[in-house]
């Protein structure tokens, strides 16, 4: 009896949240050089591509941050993530709807929040950074909350909060047409503190 | 100085290549089914010419948010324009909302990417705030009546003619 129960309770919770049978491939961008991770499950495609800190930090100089605030962000593991729904527009498919209040960094014992974009936007304030930096940063940033319809996609920076050089695991959930989905990508690495002249030196 | 200019365009490559490899475009529009009224926009382009959605109320209008430091937008800028040489004579509007940057930003910006449509701008942010938009670019076709009838997330190829067929079509059911 109580295994004919569990078996019905493991039914129904496979059901509630489908295990990802997700493609997850790893390679080196072409032509920048730095390493790309991308993961496909269902209609959910996530590519998620290193920024070099020096890279970050001279976006964030040029749109008006001071040395040290561009400099905090850009060492806290950031990558461009571009999320599309892959099912052709026109076509009836699902909604995807990504939080990343939801996802979780995997380093250590304790898998931990992403630093959030709101917690950014306080130490903005609170350090004075320039109103024209603060919303560059808004909206340069992958947004907290997105539903993507078929045939959309979206792009920005994601910021996973470790030090650069740090391996990590990175727990993902979203919802596909309401239903919870959920999957993960293993080792990946945050960028590396090279700076722009170290990558010119490494090409001489 | 030639070499600081060179370095400095490096650089700014450099910031901006991940996302360009990773390029794309999205594709088609989602159809808003309850169709919400567009939030107000008051706002004005380059020209100093102001802009409100009242003026252009019984139009067909495409509206753009986006940023020169946006790789997919600066992507899509020139189906946009090529999209606008089309569906203009049809007295359909084009109006794209630059989000947070100066007139001199947006002014260097069309040295490289030359459009005629209305550039506005919408300095502090309040306007996009407003709207119901997540990330940049987002845009959206209003139909006559002034209500939200598609949107679009992320870039697009704005001279596909399925997209321009969609655009007509809202045309045409106004006018007849």
């Amino acid at each position: 009896m109580m295994r004919r129960i569990g078996g019905v309770l493991a039914i129904l919770l496979s059901a509630a949240v489908p295990l990802a049978t997700a493609e997850v491939s790893q390679d080196l961008d072409a032509d920048s050089g730095l390493a790309r991770w991308h993961f496909r499950d269902g209609a959910l495609s996530l590519e998620l591509i290193q920024r070099l800190p020096d890279q970050t930090r001279a976006f964030f100089l040029g749109r008006g941050f001071d040395a040290d605030s561009a400099d905090r962000f850009a060492r806290a593991c950031v990558f461009q993530a571009i999320v599309r729904n892959r099912t052709p527009a026109g076509a009836a498919g699902p909604a995807l709807a990504i939080d990343l209040g939801r996802w979780r960094v995997e380093r250590g014992d304790v898998p931990l929040p992403l630093p959030l974009e709101s917690e950014w936007q306080q130490r903005w304030s609170a350090s004075g950074q320039p109103k024209r930096a603060q919303i560059a940063f808004r909206w340069a940033l992958f947004p907290m909350q997105q539903v993507f319809q078929p045939g959309d996609y979206n792009w920005g920076m994601i910021a996973l909060g470790p030090a650069p050089g740090s391996e990590v695991g990175l727990d993902l959930v979203w919802h596909e047409n309401g239903q919870p989905r959920q999957g993960g990508m293993q080792g990946v690495r945050c960028p590396p503190d090279e700076t722009v002249s170290d990558q010119l030196g490494d090409e001489r | 100085m030639r070499r600081l200019g060179v370095c400095v365009f490096g650089l700014w490559m450099l910031a901006m290549a991940p996302a360009w490899a990773a390029g794309g475009m999205g594709q088609g529009m989602t159809p808003l089914p309850d169709r919400p009224p567009a939030p107000e926009i008051d706002l004005v382009d380059l020209e100093g010419q102001r802009h409100t959605l009242a003026q252009h109320r019984g139009k067909v209008l495409i509206v753009n948010f986006w940023a020169t430091w946006c790789p997919p937008c600066r992507e899509e800028m020139p189906s946009m324009e090529r999209a606008w040489q089309t569906l203009k004579d049809d007295g359909i509007l084009l109006l794209a909302i630059n989000v947070g940057e100066t007139e001199d930003q947006v002014w260097t910006f069309t040295s490289n990417y030359p459009v005629n449509f209305p550039l506005l701008l919408d300095q502090d942010s309040k306007t996009i705030e407003a709207w119901p938009v997540q990330g940049l670019p987002t845009t959206f076709v209003i139909d006559p009546q002034g209500r939200l009838a598609y949107r679009a997330i992320g870039g697009r190829a704005w001279d596909d003619p399925v997209l321009l067929e969609q655009v007509r079509e809202l045309h045409d059911a106004a006018s007849h």
